[in-house]
């Protein structure tokens, strides 16, 4: 079996489904003429009109199914006979029109035969043509107050359940039957309304704006559903046709009445040719809905009762806009203090006044003396609701009948209950509240002029009275006239012992609609009763004032006094006080920071940095003005200075000598006079050709610096006694490669001349074609590279190192392995070579006294200042151990 | 009138050495001034002194002459400086900055190869043929020193050099008690090491120590010197 992916879901899905498993999108495409159905609208495309039995293929599988199921659900049905009477039009007119486009209430029948628990109400039920069940008096209790909708047995059902093209719920429509006492009073009050008169309708229903369904606009010919249609020829075989004007403005009123409710009059008014008289329901031929008996019953019913005199109505504040236009169509023109209010629409007081008169049932006229307080809560309408039997109930907006007239007779009974009519449905008598909230006097109320029986039966047809007459006043009349239910209550509290809220204020389940009693729940602990204690005290203040048998009446559980009022100031003793302060203090000197501790050493180490200073200045001053030599010459020779003394005398007569200037500016001072003996001794002895070469930025002008300081009594020329190279870049780099091939490396002087052709550096091509090599530096590391660097290349030159003080313990280890022929260690080497040298130049010596004194200082420094600290320190642990 | 060189000098030496020892009372804007001229004046001789003593001579005045040469190998060899010039100056980009890498690298190798080359020749190995040589009697007696002084220096010498890096040996195991420590002898080696590194680090000192004291006293000098000239010059 080939396997189809569906294109919504992207399940696998076998090739004989015709709907997705998963996401029920549909499979296979359609055929037939439904082909192309399912395709979406485009923008601008006018949709055609289609009957809901062809489209239903187009259903989904859920509807479908739903359908379905309602379909065998209505065949298990016992056929329902009870309204053929009722409605023979009906059943004679068994053509079913196609369902218009608006027609959405198509799946409600299927779905409302599977709900078994839910009862259709009567007045559905003769639209439907589903037989309403059997109401279940057992399963209600008096406790429960429901209001009934009525039976589905009160409408007339179509027998064409099988017919593909007609809904099933449609298919259902039958006659209606007679009701009995248990039928709701909607189905009566429709069918008085019905009696009365026939609205007139106008086309068309308005567009329906869903997306999802782009009907067009509704026809009330062609468009309006089969089961409207047979209400509405009932409703004129009972009524005479009523062209009203309370549907002129059809789409405005479609806003609170459904479509089809709309449409219904509208094809009446169409239909049937306007008629100054109210004509049964019944009688009416011409009417092209099928009126159920119960909405064509209002009209006859009315038309059956006593004209009476116009009464205000109150029209309650549940009540449709379009209801209470209906009674106060006529008052409006008659006074503009009409209460025609209805909370649910605004639009339904502006509608009102087009819409014409009509003859409005009794319970719909508002008397202004409504604000009489009821001692039974069941609206009298109600009650006398129920009490019609045998008549449809259709309402006369529905059936399209003429004016409602209301009854006289219940409007005489009680004044208060303005809207007494023995057509109305109880369910519309329950909704009516009798008083208002804000109770006004009777003579501020508007009360709803309704026509008078007399006045609407005296008025043709022709003349369209509106059915509803929207009043000024009904705004105001909504919150000013309480309701009946509402004013007892507030009465209760004058009392000072409520009464009992009794099972008696409720409505009895006979007087409740059936459609609501249909609708309550099974109780199943309803049987029980309702409070487990035996006891009935009755409740007579708090919330559940009125109530017995609420709370169990525990002796001396009652409250015998008021309770006592405690303080709220906290109640703590001193001990407490104190332990709470102390808590305070602990944490906040957890947040408080801590002051860091000052060292005091810090004083002392200025202060001892001034007298250390002090006394070096001084010291130096002393000596270098007066030029003392308090201090001896070093005596002794170092080791690494002995052999220097006889380089100097094995060097031959003017030969080259390579001296390196690797020292910084601020050293100048040290190796300048660490130098200038050994150099002076070299150029007295010997006169070497020197060539000066160094290797940072400011090695070339510390030689010309060297020449023109301690050595200028040589009178040394450049580029004729000596030559200054200049920068050797490259780091060791650079000096490798001036060890390999100096000409290369070194081809300009300093003032950018060839060198290598000058007599300083005649005959020479190498680096160990020099004599000797003396490298000058502050530091060991330079020192290091140019000794590995030349070590291979210098040969058996010798290689001086003439240092500063710092560098010199560092310098020693090459001494030591014979790569350094000689190292002058700083001043201490500069005045020792000197000595040597018959005390010339003598910078030397002219610093040694002030640095014999510095040293003598530093050592006297550090060694009583370790002696102080090992003596404080001793003493430091000797008061410890004391203390422990 | 014609001002001495000699005195012009002098009287900035002068000048700046009384501003560098107003460090003396702490930080203050005489001592940052003298340093802050310094800093611009030597930055300002280093940048001359590289293109005068370096590029000039070395990069472009060679340029000119090798091109005009027949002599391939001399145009290679003067166009190799200029090419790895721009390969460096290729570090400014972000994106071309690899480039520069081919520079970077000869320069890292060629001197890491000098430096270990010289290190091993010029350092490691001689300075283990001089300790060895310590204990040498044909050595100490071709330099006429004292075998046992020779000795003794060289004990002292190798003694030194083996405590101080045994000092540095911080193979540690945890003991009996959970505290972590060397081994015992190890222990008794590094401290004898610590010593002479204490006595290393004093030598090292004090020649910091003098170097700077001499710096001292040439500048205390060369300010008395100028007042000298200056009592010269002006007959005071």
């Amino acid at each position: 079996m080939e396997i189809i992916k569906c294109p919504s879901c992207g399940e696998n899905n076998t090739s004989d489904m015709e709907f997705c498993q998963n996401c029920q999108a549909r499979l296979q495409p359609l055929t037939g003429p439904l082909k192309g159905e399912d395709k979406a609208i485009k923008p601008g495309q006018i949709p055609t009109n289609k009957s809901t039995a062809e489209l239903e293929p187009l259903l989904p599988k859920w509807l479908k199914d739903a359908r379905d199921s309602a379909r065998t659900g209505e065949e298990e049905k016992p056929a329902q006979t009870s309204s053929a009477n009722q409605m023979p039009a009906q059943q004679a007119a068994p053509k079913k029109p196609s369902a218009p486009a608006g027609d959405f209430l198509s799946g409600l029948q299927a779905q409302s035969g599977d709900d078994e628990d839910d009862e259709v109400p009567d007045w559905l039920a003769s639209i439907t043509g589903d037989t309403s069940k059997p109401k279940s008096a057992a399963e209600e209790t008096t406790d429960t107050r429901w209001v009934e909708m009525g039976n589905r047995n009160d409408y007339a059902q179509e027998d064409a359940a099988a017919d593909a093209d007609t809904p099933s719920w449609l298919a259902g429509l039958q006659p209606l039957e007679p009701h009995t006492e248990e039928k709701d009073e909607l189905t009566d009050w429709f069918r008085t309304a019905a009696e009365e008169q026939k609205p007139s309708y106008q086309d068309p229903a308005p567009i329906f704006e869903s997306p999802v369904e782009q009907m067009p606009p509704a026809k009330p010919v062609d468009d309006t559903p089969d089961w409207l249609r047979q209400m509405a020829a009932d409703a004129e075989a009972k009524l005479e046709p009523v062209q009203a004007d309370v549907y002129q403005d059809a789409p405005e009123f479609s806003l609170d009445a459904p479509d089809w409710l709309s449409n219904l009059g509208g094809a009446a008014m169409e239909s049937k040719p306007e008629s100054a008289q109210p004509v049964k329901q019944q009688e009416s031929t011409e009417f092209p809905l099928e009126t159920p008996d119960w909405l064509s019953s209002l009209g006859s019913v009315e038309i059956e009762s006593k004209p009476e005199p116009a009464q205000p109505v109150e029209i309650p504040l549940e009540t449709p806009d379009w209801l209470s236009s209906l009674g106060g169509a006529e008052a409006a023109q008659m006074s503009e203090e009409e209460s025609v209010v209805f909370a649910e629409s605004s639009l339904a007081g502006s509608e009102a006044e087009e819409i014409p008169s009509f003859d409005i049932p009794d319970w719909m006229k508002s008397s202004a003396d409504d604000a009489k307080p009821l001692q039974d809560t069941t609206p009298r309408w109600l009650r006398e609701e129920s009490n019609l039997a045998g008549e449809p109930e259709v309402p006369a907006w529905l059936s399209g009948t003429g004016s409602f007239e209301l009854s006289s007779e219940k409007a005489e009974e009680t004044p208060a209950q303005s809207e007494d009519s023995e057509g109305i449905p109880a369910w519309l008598k329950a909704a009516e509240p009798h008083h208002f909230i804000e109770e006004p006097p009777a003579a501020e109320v508007g009360p709803l002029q309704t026509p008078s029986a007399e006045e609407e039966r005296s008025r043709p047809f022709n003349a369209e009275p509106p059915a509803f007459e929207a009043d000024p006043t009904a705004t105001e009349d909504l919150f000013t006239e309480m309701p009946s239910w509402l004013s007892d209550a507030m009465e209760q509290p004058s009392s000072s012992t409520p009464t009992a809220i009794t099972n008696t204020d409720a409505l009895s389940p006979s007087e409740l609609p059936s459609w609501v009693q249909a609708m309550r729940p099974v109780d199943a602990s309803a049987s029980q009763p309702a409070s487990l204690s035996s006891d009935q005290t009755l409740e007579s203040r708090g919330a559940l004032a009125g109530l017995q048998g609420v709370l169990p009446a525990v002796p001396g559980y009652m409250p015998t006094s008021k309770p006592k009022a405690y303080s709220i100031k906290l109640t703590a003793s001193d001990e407490q006080l104190a332990h709470a302060e102390i808590l305070e203090q602990i944490l906040a000197a957890e947040t408080a920071p801590v002051p860091l501790e000052v060292f005091s050493n810090l004083r002392a180490s200025r202060s001892l940095r001034w007298l250390i200073s002090a006394l070096l200045l001084i010291g130096t001053i002393l000596t270098v003005s007066l030029r003392t030599q308090i201090f001896a010459s070093p005596s002794g020779v170092p080791n690494e200075m002995r052999n220097l003394l006889f380089i100097s005398q094995s060097i031959p007569d003017n030969a080259p000598i390579l001296v390196a200037m690797d020292y910084e500016s601020s050293r100048a001072g040290e190796m300048q006079a660490a130098a200038a003996p050994l150099l002076d001794n070299l150029m007295l002895l010997r006169a070497p050709r020197l060539t000066f070469i160094a290797t940072n930025e400011t090695g070339a002008i510390l030689a010309e610096r060297l020449m023109a300081g301690p050595l200028a009594v040589h009178n040394y020329t450049d580029r004729v006694s000596y030559l200054n190279l200049g920068y050797l870049p490259g780091g060791q780099l650079g000096i490798r490669a001036f060890a390999q091939s100096p000409t290369l490396a070194a081809p300009l002087d300093i003032s950018l001349q060839p060198a290598w052709e000058t007599p300083p550096l005649e005959g020479v091509i190498a680096l160990n074609q020099f004599a000797a090599m003396i490298l000058i530096t502050d530091n060991a590391e330079a020192a290091r590279i140019w000794i590995e660097q030349t070590q291979e290349l210098r040969g058996t030159m010798p290689f001086i190192i003439i240092s500063s003080a710092q560098a010199a313990p560092m310098i020693q280890p090459y001494y030591n392995s014979a790569q350094v022929t000689g190292i002058i260690p700083g001043l201490q080497g500069g005045a020792v070579f000197e000595q040597y040298n018959a005390s010339r130049p003598g910078t030397a010596r002219s610093y040694w006294d002030a640095y014999s004194l510095g040293m003598l200082l530093a050592v006297v420094l550090v060694f009583g200042g370790g002696l102080w600290s090992l003596i404080s320190g001793m003493r430091e642990r000797a008061n410890a151990g004391e203390g422990k | 009138m014609n001002i001495p060189l000699d005195l012009l000098s002098g009287v900035l030496s002068f000048l700046f050495t009384i501003l560098i020892l107003s460090y003396l009372i702490g930080d203050n804007p005489l001592f940052r001034i003298a340093t802050y001229l310094f800093v611009g004046i030597a930055s300002g001789y280093v940048a001359t002194v590289i293109w005068w003593q370096v590029l000039v001579p070395r990069l472009m005045t060679p340029l000119l002459p090798a091109l005009n040469s027949d002599s391939l190998a001399l145009k290679i060899f003067v166009l190799v400086p200029w090419l790895g010039m721009a390969f460096i100056l290729m570090k400014i980009s972000p994106r071309l900055s690899g480039i520069a890498s081919l520079t970077m690298a000869f320069l890292v190798g060629a001197g890491a190869a000098v430096i270990i080359a010289g290190a091993v020749t010029g350092t490691l190995i001689p300075q283990f043929e001089a300790t060895i040589n310590f204990f040498d009697r044909d050595l100490a007696a071709a330099r006429n020193i004292y075998f046992l002084e020779v000795a003794g220096n060289g004990a002292i010498i190798l003694a030194g050099a083996v405590t101080s890096l045994v000092y540095f040996h911080f193979g540690a195991r945890p003991q009996a008690d959970g505290s972590m420590r060397r081994f015992g002898l190890i222990e008794i080696i590094a401290w004898v090491g610590r010593i002479f590194i204490g006595i290393t680090l004093g030598a090292i000192f004090a020649g910091v120590y003098a170097a700077a004291l001499t710096a001292l006293i040439e500048r205390i000098s060369s300010i008395f010197d100028f007042i000298t000239l200056l009592r010269t010059t002006f007959g005071l």
